[in-house]
This record gives structure tokens, sequence and C-alpha cells, in this order.
């Protein structure tokens, strides 16, 4: 590198001036406004809003869809990535494509695609009907519209990581007679670790805080079918400031604790390689 | 024979990785697998071990026909390119994990990798990870794991492609002795034709996914069958018209000429040399330092020689006219290969 | 499916099986639901709800809407690329961290946050209003969301190829005599352009589709700042499934064809740089 010169540190510290002021304007100024707006009228009242019922039925709601779509994405990540790592195979190509497509998909667009499929019009509904299965307007379709928009989240992390690694050693040990198991559990996943623990931070803040896919699923049943952004939604637009910027700190929160989560696994997944 | 591939045919899409691959292996041996990059060396070696499937053909080991054996059950240590050393493991984790999944007590598992730590020299090392050892290191690791579980035959490709030049040398000679050692029947994949040759008791050369020619290195190198064989070894000099030079016999429909450099005698013109009367004049275009002796090219007749001279001899320089003699060469018609000897050897020198 | 080639590694039935399974459960089977459902309209059926004057203009805003976003995230995404990758300052890993934040906060409340941020009483609405300039509300209000929504893409796709950047390379132009703007212009700016290209692309993408953050700051007025998912929205709570799944149709089209540019650049920069034709 050569010497600074004077014009090139005004250019520097302009273009970090510019950073700055960028950053706090449209990311930090949005954080501190929804704890501000919360605590305006005082701990007391923000402490009735966050335990009211309806918030901690949201809670629980968005909690149960959070660690279904988490569990759902590890069991399809870890099966994808495996599948598509280990093994050649023709249509390999379009199965990839085929997982990357529901982030492309608008949110809006995912909810509705689960309404025509199990909803009133669709050729199945008779039959949930008659086996009483509910799955829009109520939880399972929740659920089902959550596990959509995180769906490759967990195995596009996963499948790079083993790409660039090969499989000289899960052939290794398979050739001394290692099964399935013992080779994903002491050999595969060790190397993974990080990289999977990502992914699910990642599949976890996105399915906590999705809305517009089950905004359209949900049928907003409050206490029933209300996640705590669809709650936030309702509070705002019933004119219920306080509340639903207080609901809307927990998710603060929760996305606080997320992004240094995620700093710490990619600092630790970095060291260890 | 303990191994034997018959008639073993292998694509990979539009290639083909073997041709009609059939060799036999005795008990003990430890063969090498030679040939350019390609040439399905690799391909052959991973089909013993089941890693890949023939698309026709019999492997046989121990008379047994093992196509449908799967890999795990055939008895066979590999050892990889790269190692394929689990990172995540210790050293005797590593070793340890063939005899683990055989169900192995502790009492034994501990008794074995304590006898071949003690085997690869590396005691004291044994709760090492793999990134905290040296390549040689890893490669002994590799070879201590594959060899855990006393399998019948071992398997290595390219086991010392990822070393330095230096450890290359030792370990060559280490595994040499370590294989002799153990009797266990050993086939390694190598492209470097002085590893072959070093290493192996006996050479499998393969080329475009055919067996070229098997035989004993010396044998192999000396006696080519095949025009691909006569030129991959040494640093051959190929051309053409061999007729310019003289003193050789004429046989037909010859494609190639190959001399190699030690098949080539450069003199001083004052130097006094057996052939001086049936040898051509040439001039030297380069001269180079070798770390054995000194390397001379020389244009004679329109083609460009190679050949040795050691640091003993006077020496020469670029520019000089000199005598080239070619004791030998050989000729290539169509896939074979012949040797020629120089004609003025055999006849009585006459001295005027 | 079959293998190619058997392989030794055990677990390919299964893997293979249950990754077929759950993407057949809730990916292929809902969207061939879309597809069922479309088939059973008629050409003018579908011609005639997209070419509604409300329909056609919701298409506008949220085309042009995510267009200015994503071109205002390319130019600050290469900035902030920059700035974290080649300087170093205070703070520097917090910023880093931050960029991130759009990923991990529900749009919902980002949406309300930026609102109460914007509006005439907010704080840096207030400010502008001052000027006689409204944000909430607008179609400013709408591109303030996208902008936020879009800031990490193109950022994460131009940071690494600017850290894989050799700095020999910059060097050599220096040696050459080549000054730090020419070198900057001339040298890094084409290395980086495909990557920004390809965040931009994606942001482009996202905001399309972008629901949660632009539907509070918005103020859903027709024909003034209504956005074709908020359309979607509205014909679904009437029922419409039709109508909303013709429009639903148009923005798939359009999202994977930006998404299909993107690989286009993707392929091209990755040949270009290995050498290949």
């Amino acid at each position: 590198m050569y010497k600074e010169t004077t014009s090139s540190k005004i250019v520097k510290w302009s273009l970090i001036g510019i950073s700055i002021a960028f950053v706090v304007l449209m990311l930090l100024l949005p954080l501190i406004t929804v704890i501000a707006e919360a605590f305006k009228q005082g701990f007391d009242i923000y402490a009735k809003a966050v335990s009211d019922n309806y918030t901690t039925k949201a809670i629980w709601l968005t909690l149960e869809a959070t660690l279904l779509a988490v569990i759902i994405n590890t069991v399809f990540g870890l099966s994808a990535a495996w599948s598509l790592t280990k093994f050649q195979f023709k249509g390999k190509k379009i199965l990839t494509t085929l997982i990357d497509l529901p982030v492309t998909v608008s949110p809006i667009i995912a909810g509705l695609i689960f309404l025509l499929t199990f909803g009133r019009q669709s050729p199945i509904y008779p039959l949930l009907q008659d086996w009483d299965i509910k799955i829009v307007f109520a939880v399972p379709g929740i659920v089902l519209a959550t596990i959509f928009v995180t769906f490759p989240f967990i195995s596009r992390e996963l499948i790079p990581v083993l790409e660039a690694r090969g499989n000289d050693e899960e052939e290794a040990a398979a050739l001394m007679g290692a099964k399935g198991w013992t080779i994903f559990r002491k050999i595969t996943f060790p190397h993974i670790k990080w990289a999977f623990l990502y992914g699910v931070v990642l599949c976890a803040a996105r399915a906590m805080g999705e809305f517009g896919a089950v905004s359209v699923i949900s049928g907003h049943l409050r206490g029933k079918t209300n996640t705590l952004p669809l709650h936030v939604e309702i509070l705002f637009n019933e004119f219920q400031y306080v509340p639903a910027f207080a609901v809307s700190s927990i998710l603060v929160m929760l996305a606080i604790v997320i992004l240094i989560a995620r700093s710490v696994i990619e600092y630790r997944g970095r060291k260890k390689i | 024979m303990y191994v034997e591939l018959k008639n073993i045919n292998k694509h990979f899409g539009n290639f083909k990785a073997s041709d009609n691959v059939s060799f036999g292996i005795e008990k003990g041996k430890l063969i090498g697998l030679l040939g350019p990059s390609g040439s399905g060396k690799t391909t052959i070696l991973r089909m013993i071990a089941g890693l890949e499937n023939p698309d026709s053909g019999e492997i046989i080991i121990d008379g047994k026909v093992i196509n449908n054996v799967p890999a795990s059950k055939r008895g066979i240590g590999f050892v990889f390119q790269s190692y394929a050393l689990f990172r995540y493991m210790t050293v005797f984790e590593n070793i340890a994990f063939g005899l683990r999944v055989l169900k192995k007590s502790e009492n034994e598992i501990k008794e074995r990798v304590a006898e071949l730590v003690k085997l690869i020299g590396l005691e004291g090392l044994e709760n090492r990870y793999p990134s905290q050892l040296s390549g040689g290191q890893r490669q002994r690791v590799a070879f201590a794991r594959a060899l855990a579980p006393n399998p019948q035959l071992l398997l290595l490709d390219e086991p010392f492609a990822a070393i330095d030049a230096k450890v290359r040398q030792e370990l060559r000679h280490w595994l040499k002795e370590m294989i002799a050692k153990l009797g266990v029947t050993s086939i390694f994949v190598t492209h470097d034709q002085d590893e072959a040759i070093e290493v192996a008791d006996e050479i499998i050369i393969t080329n475009k996914g055919r067996i070229d020619q098997i035989g004993k290195p010396l044998d192999v190198y000396s006696k080519p069958k095949t025009a691909f064989v006569a030129s991959f070894f040494g640093q051959p000099s190929i051309f053409k018209d061999y007729n310019k030079f003289h003193s050789f016999d004429t046989i037909p429909n010859v494609d190639q000429a190959i001399v190699r450099p030690e098949f080539v005698k450069v003199t001083k013109k004052n130097e006094v040399q057996k052939f001086k009367n049936s040898a051509e004049e040439g001039v030297v275009t380069d001269v180079a330092f070798r770390g054995s002796g000194i390397e001379i090219t020389v244009l004679v007749n329109g083609e460009t020689l190679t050949a040795r001279r050691s640091f003993d001899e006077p020496s020469i320089s670029v520019g000089e006219k000199v005598d080239v003699f070619i004791y030998r060469l050989f000729v290539t018609v169509g896939n074979y290969a012949f040797l020629l000897e120089n004609k003025s050897i055999r006849e009585p020198i006459v001295v005027i | 499916m079959k293998r190619t080639n058997r392989s030794v590694i055990p677990g390919f039935g299964l893997t293979t099986g249950i990754t077929l399974a759950i993407l057949g459960v809730v990916v292929l089977i809902p969207l061939a639901s879309l597809v069922v459902f479309t088939a059973q309209m008629s050409f003018d059926e579908i011609i005639e709800t997209i070419t509604r004057d409300r329909v056609l203009s919701s298409f506008r805003v949220s085309f042009t809407t995510a267009f200015i976003a994503s071109f205002i995230n390319a130019v600050m995404g290469i900035i902030l690329a920059w700035v974290l990758v080649k300087y170093t300052f205070p703070c520097k890993r917090l910023i880093d961290g931050m960029i991130e934040l759009p990923f991990a906060l529900p749009t919902a409340v980002a949406g309300i946050a930026l609102t109460a941020l914007t509006a005439d009483t907010g704080l840096v609405g207030g400010f502008f209003a001052k000027f006689g300039i409204k944000i909430a509300f607008t179609q400013i209000g709408i591109t303030v969301a996208l902008v936020f929504i879009g800031i990490p893409f193109v950022v994460r796709a131009v940071q690494p190829v600017l850290e894989k950047l050799d700095p020999a390379y910059e060097e050599a132009a220096g040696v050459l005599g080549a000054s730090r703007s020419r070198i900057f212009w001339k040298v890094i700016f084409p290395e980086i352009v495909p990557a920004a290209l390809t965040g931009f692309g994606l942001a482009f993408g996202r905001c399309l589709g972008e629901y949660g953050s632009v539907v509070f700051i918005a103020g859903n007025k027709p024909f003034e700042t209504e956005i074709a998912p908020l359309i979607i929205m509205s014909e679904l709570q009437e029922y419409d499934y039709a109508s909303a799944t013709t429009i639903a149709l148009v923005m798939l089209v359009a999202s994977f064809v930006t998404l299909f540019l993107v690989n286009l650049i993707q392929t091209r920069n990755t040949k270009i740089l290995k050498g290949g034709a």
C-alpha cells in the first residue's frame, strides 16, 4: 500500500461519513424509534402491553411456528445437503433450482399458493373436511407457510461447505465399513457444525419475523392464529401505537440476539477452519 | 494370482476410462500402476476398492469374484491421495476408527493402535490432530489407518503426490520397507516414472484406458513393447526420419524414432571415442547443469538430441562443434516399439 | 431419480427420499396448485384482470419504487462494502453487523418503525415536512422501506469480491503511474460491477415482492401508493382468488426473469474469471 495523500484522506473520511450516516439513519434510527415509542408512556404501560393475554398467545404461536420450521428445515437441509453433495444423479441441477425457488417468491404469493392448495376452492378441500383437518386459517397453514419462506435457509449454508471439502473422508470411513449415521455423526457433522448453526439462526430469524405469507394464510384470528408480527399489525391498525411498539420491541430484542449470535457463529466458524 | 482383473470396461459419460483391462497380481507383491493423468490408473484402483463399479468384466480377489461385494466388505485398506484423514479426530482416533467399526474391545484397540503408531514412528503424537502434523507424518497416519484392520490388500492412490520432494524420497524407501516387512499385497498409483521404478516390484503401465505393458521395472524401462511405453520413460528426443543417422538397420513403415539421453554419446573433437568414425558432427545449442551431471542439447542432422556428461569430463560450451554417437534407438511401427542397435558397435573397429 | 454411479457412501435412498418428500409437500404441490388454478382461467379473463387501471398502476408503483430503491442500494452498497473492506475506523465491526439487520428484524416491525419515523410527526418526517416534502404515505415512503429491506444484498455481494481483490493488482496499476481515481474506475470498478449487478438483481427481486414493511408506510391509496402485493392481498380479502392468482402470476414471472438475469450475469462473470469461452 502506498502513502495516503491529503485528497485520499478526504475521500476516505467522507466515504466513512456517508456510510455511518446511512447506517444510522436507515438502520439504527428505526431501532431506536421502536424502543422510544414502546416506552413513551412509561414502563407500566409497556409491561402491561407485553404481558397482555393476546401478546403471550402470539409469542407462543410464533415460537411454535419458528421451532417447527427450524426442525423441518433441519431435517430437509441435512438430507438435501447429503443427497446433493455425496452422490451424482440425474436431475440434480433441477433439484437445486427447485430448492432455491421459495426465496424468490413474494411472501404474499407464498401464502396464496397454500390458500389455493388447501383452501375452500381446492379439490382436496372436501377430503380435508371429511377428516376434519384444518390447514388454512389455522396453525398448520401458518407452519407450512413459514417452512416455505425459510425453505432453503439451512441447506444452502451446508451445501457449499460440503462441496468445497469433497467426499474423501466419508469414502474412507465407508470403506472401513462405517454405517451412514456413524459417518454423518463422527465425520461430516463436525465440519458443518458452524454452517449448520448459522443456517438455523437465519432460518429462525426469518421464521419468527415472517409477515406476508402468514398474513395471507392466518385469517387473523386474534388469540388463535396471530403470530407476533400479525399482532403488531392489528395493534398498529387499531391506532394502539404504544402496545404495537411494545410488542415490536420483543421482536427487536430477538433480532439483536440473532445478530449477535450470527456474528459469534461466523467468527467461531472462521476460526475453526 | 491373488488379485485378478478380467476384461474390465468402464465409461464416464463418453470418456472410456478402462478399455478391456486384464491383469493379475501375485500375493505379497508391491505393484505400481503407472501412467499419465487421464490414463485410467486411478479408475482401476477405485474399482478394485469398490469405490467405482466396472460396466463389465470381473474383479477377483483371492479366488472370489467381488464385483457385487460392497467396498466395506472387501477387506481392503485404501490410502487416499490427499490422505482423507478425519480432520476432527486425533491420530489415535483416526487409526482406531476402522477397529471401532469392527467393534473391537477397547483393550484390543489400544494395543493395535500403539503397535501401529510405533511402526510408523509417531510415538508421542497420538493426541495431535491431522492439521498439527507435517505432510510426511500425515501420510504415515493414513498408512497406519488403512492397515489397522489388517487388510489383505493395500491400495494407495498417488501416495507421495502431496509431499515435497525431499521428504518424498525418504518416504518412498520407508514405504517399500514397511510393505516388504508386513508382506501385504499392495498396489499404488503414480504418474511419476522414477517413483514407480524405485518402489514397485512390478509396474503396470496404463495408457488411454488400456494396459500397455506389465513387467519388472528394469524390463519395462529397457524393453518397451509399445510406442507409448518407449516414449514415456526417460527424457526422450523424438523425431521422424532416423535414416539421417547412419549405421542403423532400415525397417519399413517406421513412424518415429525415440532416443533417450543415455543412448547418446557426445564428445569433444579432441577427445578419444571408440566409435569416432561412426560419429556425426553436431552443434551444441544448450548446456545445463542438473543435479546428477550436465545435460547437453545438440543439433545433429537437423534433429535436436539430449545427452548427458559427467562433471568430471572436459567442459563443453554452447556453439561448440562436437561428435555425436548414437548407441541405439527405439523405432515405432504403429503401436509397437523395436530396439535398433548401432551396427558399428558390432563391427570390428578400423584403426587408420 | 437414478444415480449414474453407485457410491460407497450410504444414505442415497433415504436422504433423497426425505428431500423429495418435503420438497413435494412444501414447494411442488403448492406451486402446482397455482398452475392448476391458472389453467382453469381463460386467457381473456387473465388479460382483463391485469389490464385493469388499478392493477396496472400498482405494477407501475411496484416496479419504479423497487427499481429506484435497488439503485440507491447498489450505490450505497458499493460505498459501504468499500468502506468496510478498505478502511479501518471505530465501530467498524458494529456497522458490519448492523448491515444484516434487515434480515433479522421482522418486516412488520421495520414497517411501523419507518412509518413512525417518517410521518409528519416523526423525527425525520417532521424535518422534511418543513420543506413541504412528505415521506410516509407517498411513493418516497415506499422507496425508503424498500431501501431498508434491500441494504444487505449489494453489500454482501460486493464485499467478498473486494476482499479477494489482490492488492498487488492495485499496486501494479499504481506503479504504472495511474492516478487513484483512474485505478478505481479502470481497475477495481469493472471487477465489482458483476457482483453489484447480482446484488442489485437480488434486491430488486426481493423489493418487488416485499409486503410487510411497505404496507404500513405506503398508505395504500389506489393509483398512488398501492403496490402489487397489496392488490393481491385485497383481492384475497374479497375472496376473488382468480384475480389474485393472475396478478401473482405476473409478479412470479417478473421475479423469475430477474433471477434468470442474475444467474446469467453470474455465469458470464465466472466464465470471464476462469478464462473459459
